[in-house]
């Protein structure tokens, strides 16, 4: 028999040359000597090669006839629309700055590297002087997929089920969120990508449409002291050692000054919606930094410390 | 010939599907280029290309795919089949949409550009009728931009750093080699006359930058993997209880095991403490949703700060 290699190339010819679905039995007969006889180790090893095509992307028709003759048998094809990567058309340089952003972003990527073939770059260099950890989950290519095609996707999502019309997705602080309307709550929602369990399954085309002027940067806050937070934004005040100053400064902007010490230290205003957000920010400084007000916050940030240990 | 099992053989195909249409572009290339275009000895592209060359249909088997090597070269005649690759996958479809929007927040990205010019044909390619839906934001700090061209051009570079393992700010003499961002942060990977090795620093931490006018040495030897610079086996460890909500760290901090949740949902994490600070810092953070169980002098370390700027919170 023929190594499987040349046998699968063979079979994936024949389906692509084929003007007419063929069965099982025209394609054994095609390919003379290299399926076995017998009929059912014909069709398991027909079966293990259709689903490694399969598996490596290659779309297989199949259909089921119908009518009086042969009513029943399966036949295939490969459409060669659908089979071929068409209407990319990139210019060599194009490509190569291409690999060059995956080699920056996705080096270590198996799927980013054969994507990189198919378009007609090479091996990933290693070691970009600049570059992004760009992080992976497992449901970002559907989203994408539901994105394009303007469906509406089902998933579930701290132990709820959820159907959401996406809007977009966004890497912001080392992690992709998806923003998009849910039906349950009828309102928009945020999710961290990669605590969705399980797969995300497309769905019914979108039914509510995403606002003109949307961009899911200004849906997802930058800072993490603004996330969760309704309505008015309160500050705190908060004193700096001069230690930290000039980088508490240059993180808040320096309209956040609210006075400047003769010791070198500051005090800023800081936004503390949300409360957890703040409190971690604040004690990420140990002693270099005090709540001086409001009092309730204050008196949070003690209550913390009294309970830590 | 030899076999491989079912994997071998659906790995060699996918290879020839993406070599095929790249050689026929070409029509003549040597073995030892495309060895190396396509990451294997010239012994598997000879290998798989024989194979090739002996596939076909009755009655044109002869001229399904016309390739021969010779004397170290390939060349492959009138293309019939397999003159285009397989249509990408969702899977890569989505590796170079992501990979191109986020080189494009790096340094130097010039949207028109090779690169902003490939990714609008991708786009127009994948279906995409507004960029909108994936974007990326790398949140790039005005350094970063400074720091790139001294990177290519191996410029000395003066800085004031502050330390946090230490809490001091230190002036040191660098030569910035490798400049990358990951979960959110900014880092500079450089030589550090200072340390005498490479150390990576945080942007946000670099308090002040100034020129020297002078040039470092080439750089030698490979760069490391960006997000692969933490694990180090001589680091001490500690183990911790995490609430729910305090789970966040073992997502933003290496760990080097993380148990099954509890009842009530927490788990036992180990981690390394690179920097004792670092530690205390977190654990405050963490405060009453985090409990240390080992070591002993950590949790006193924890305990007192906690009672340090509870002093102050007094005074």
């Amino acid at each position: 028999m023929a190594d499987r290699v040349e046998r699968l190339t063979n079979l994936l010819a024949l389906l692509l040359e084929t003007r007419t679905p063929l069965s099982l039995t025209q394609i054994a007969d095609e390919l003379a000597g290299q399926y076995p006889d017998k009929a059912a180790s014909r069709r398991g090893a027909f079966e293990r090669d259709k689903a490694a095509l399969r598996e490596i992307g290659v779309p297989i028709e199949q259909e089921i006839v119908s009518g009086p003759e042969h009513a029943g048998q399966t036949r295939y094809w490969i459409d060669r629309e659908r089979y071929e990567l068409q209407g990319l058309e990139l210019d060599p340089d194009e490509t190569r700055a291409l690999q060059v952003a995956m080699a920056a972003t996705r080096p270590g990527s198996a799927s980013g590297q054969e994507a990189m073939w198919k378009i007609g770059g090479g091996v990933l260099d290693s070691g970009a002087t600049v570059a992004a950890v760009v992080p992976d989950a497992a449901s970002l290519p559907v989203l994408r997929e539901a994105l394009a095609t303007r469906a509406s996707v089902r998933f579930t999502y701290r132990d709820v089920a959820r159907r959401v019309d996406p809007w977009g997705v966004l890497l912001r602080s080392g992690f992709w969120y998806l923003v998009g309307h849910d039906h349950e709550r009828d309102a928009r929602r945020t999710y961290r990508i990669d605590r969705i369990d399980g797969d995300v399954v497309l769905d019914e085309p979108i039914a509510v449409s995403r606002p003109a002027d949307f961009d899911p940067r200004d849906a997802v806050p930058d800072d993490p002291k603004l996330i969760g937070a309704s309505g008015e934004i309160t500050d705190a005040t908060v004193w700096i050692d001069a230690r930290r100053a000039a980088a508490v400064v240059r993180e808040l902007g320096e309209d956040r000054v609210v006075e400047r010490r003769d010791d070198g230290a500051v005090v800023v205003r800081v936004p503390c919606a949300n409360l957890d957000a703040f409190r971690s920010w604040v004690l990420g400084f140990v002693d270099l930094a005090e709540v001086l007000a409001p009092d309730d916050v204050r008196a949070h940030v003690i209550g913390w410390l009294e309970a830590t240990g | 010939m030899s076999r491989r099992g079912p994997r071998g053989a659906e790995d060699r195909l996918r290879r020839l599907l993406v070599m095929l249409p790249w050689l026929m572009e070409r029509g003549e290339v040597s073995v030892a280029e495309t060895a190396a275009h396509f990451g294997l000895s010239e012994a598997e592209i000879a290998r798989d290309l024989e194979l090739a060359a002996m596939c076909g249909l009755p009655p044109f088997v002869d001229e399904m795919i016309d390739v021969f090597i010779d004397d170290g070269m390939i060349w492959v005649g009138v293309p019939r089949l397999f003159t285009r690759p397989l249509r990408l996958n969702s899977v890569e479809a989505w590796e170079l949409l992501a990979a191109g929007r986020a080189a494009m927040q790096l340094p130097g990205a010039d949207p028109d550009g090779p690169l902003g010019r490939g990714l609008e044909k991708l786009a127009r390619a994948l279906g995409e009728d507004d960029t909108s839906g994936v974007r990326v934001d790398l949140e790039r700090p005005e350094i970063a931009d400074r720091l790139a061209p001294a990177i290519e051009a191996a410029e000395r570079l003066r800085i004031s750093y502050w330390s946090a393992a230490r809490d001091e700010v230190t002036q040191r003499s660098i030569v910035p080699r490798q400049l990358f961002t990951d979960r959110g942060e900014w880092y500079v990977s450089a030589d550090d006359d200072r340390s005498g090795s490479v150390r990576t620093f945080r942007l946000d931490r670099i308090e002040a930058i100034e020129e020297t006018g002078e040039l470092g040495a080439a750089v030698s030897g490979a760069l490391p993997t960006p997000g692969e610079w933490f694990a180090d086996a001589d680091i001490p460890r500690a183990v911790v209880r995490l609430s729910p909500s305090a789970q966040w760290i073992v997502e933003r901090y290496p760990t080097d095991e993380v148990g099954r949740p509890d009842a009530d949902g927490w788990v036992e994490a180990r981690l390394p403490v690179a920097s004792r600070r670092w530690f205390v810092r977190t654990m405050l953070r963490l405060g009453p949703e985090a409990r240390i169980v080992e070591p002993v002098e950590l949790s006193d370390a924890v305990g007192e700060a906690s009672i340090a700027v509870l002093a102050r919170y007094r005074s």
